[in-house]
């Protein structure tokens, strides 16, 4: 699956600032994102390309696999799910918080501009974790935009955002952070980076960001497609030399078998031979 | 446990301190603040902290502790009449995010204040 970025942000008084305007509670649903509203500030964000707490969490091994649906079913009718994630001893405040704002601004970057003709808003539809940490809509947007300008100076390599990519062996000895070690060591040319995100739990601008350096530096490519198998061409020879001249061209020829092919010893041979005989007596 | 103001409220608590604040800084956005902010703008104090951590964490030349963990702890920026302190606070799950201090030089102790931020960090999240 690829990983589309977005167009930039062009008006700016868009569908969140009204929301935050008209201070509104509710969920504001886009073609491929949603965000959760409450008095006008955003207090949880949704995106399909952008890992989610669940899938931070559970990669870095900090909720058992099944501790997230009983934390939805548990906890979710009274939208509590992320204090029942503390409560359960599974993380902390401090991490609940930070995780769950880290989260929100991935897939803010994503699911932002909300395109206005693709968007409903439902009233009073709340997100079942709950309000735990608000960020106004002016600052999510700002911060979303520098974000953007940062991917935006490395434009000449966006090739890669939704190619699978491998390292080029050659050049691995090169100078690394421990981040894009973590993502060269993952790349196996099968993997778009939106996948390697998900696969590590990490955040899907930084993934895009760190392998959009990484080819920039020339320490990764895109793998090219496999080739079909190479066809024989008539006259072609193994060493790679072109075809002789036109005057010994030969026009392809059937050979029939060598007379002497048939007569053999080999008693599989003869009884292959007596059995079709047995078939043809019965015709 | 606490939670991100109670530990910024904590951190106002440190000798000098002028103001606090938790920040995502690959984008500057401000994930909680406590007192004053240069010039008034804790919005713009978080935008400008994260250029200078992004400087520091894209270059291998800071990161040099092999695959062993995470390698950045603080950026200290002294200046003529205050000091800023950056802390980086280590998750177990994916996160971009530091504590930063604003202090006043004649009051504190940058030392001491380092330590004191470097155990904030810790209770907010365990190692």
């Amino acid at each position: 699956m690829g990983l589309p970025i977005p167009p930039r942000p062009s008006a700016p008084a868009g569908l969140l600032d009204r929301c935050a305007a008209e201070r509104v509670t509710g969920a504001l649903r886009g073609p491929h994102g949603c965000f959760y509203l409450l008095d006008g500030a955003v207090y949880c964000v949704e995106d399909a390309a952008a890992p989610g707490l669940e899938a931070r969490l559970t990669a870095a091994g900090k909720v058992p696999p099944q501790g997230w649906q009983y934390a939805v079913e548990t906890a979710g009718p009274q939208l509590r799910g992320g204090q029942f994630l503390v409560s359960e001893g599974w993380l902390t405040q401090g991490e609940l918080e930070i995780c769950h704002l880290a989260a929100l601004l991935d897939a803010a970057f994503f699911a932002l501009p909300l395109p206005p003709e693709a968007t409903s808003f439902t009233p009073g539809t709340a997100h079942w974790l709950g309000a735990v940490r608000r960020v106004s809509a002016t600052a999510l947007q700002q911060a979303t935009a520098r974000r953007r300008a940062l991917l935006d100076q490395l434009r000449p390599w966006a090739a890669v955002d939704t190619s699978p990519v491998i390292p080029v062996h050659a050049r691995a000895s090169a100078r690394t952070t421990s981040r894009q070690r973590r993502l060269l060591d993952r790349a196996d040319g099968r993997h778009t980076p939106h996948e390697l995100a998900r696969a590590l739990g990490q955040s899907a601008f930084m993934t895009l960001l760190d392998i959009r350096r990484l080819a920039a530096a020339g320490l990764i490519h895109v793998p090219q497609a496999p080739a079909a198998l190479p066809r024989r061409q008539p006259g072609a020879s193994l060493d790679g030399h072109p075809p002789p001249a036109a005057e010994e061209h030969h026009t392809p020829t059937w050979q029939l078998p060598v007379p002497e092919l048939l007569d053999t010893a080999d008693p599989d041979i003869a009884l292959l031979v007596r059995l079709r005989t047995a078939l043809e007596e019965n015709l | 446990m606490p939670g991100i103001d109670q530990v910024l409220s904590q951190a106002m608590g440190i000798p000098g301190v002028l103001g606090a604040g938790l920040i995502d800084w690959t984008s500057g956005l401000t994930l909680g603040t406590a007192g004053q902010a240069p010039h008034g703008d804790h919005d713009a104090a978080a935008a400008d902290t994260a250029e200078v951590v992004q400087a520091v964490t894209r270059n291998a030349t800071f990161d040099t502790a092999g695959t062993a963990g995470p390698a950045l702890e603080d950026l200290i920026i002294t200046a003529a009449d205050s000091y800023h302190l950056i802390r980086f606070v280590h998750t177990a799950f994916d996160s971009q995010t530091c504590l930063c201090l604003w202090l006043d030089r004649a009051q504190a102790n940058l030392a001491v204040a380092r330590l004191r931020l470097r155990d904030l960090a810790a209770e907010l999240v365990p190692s």
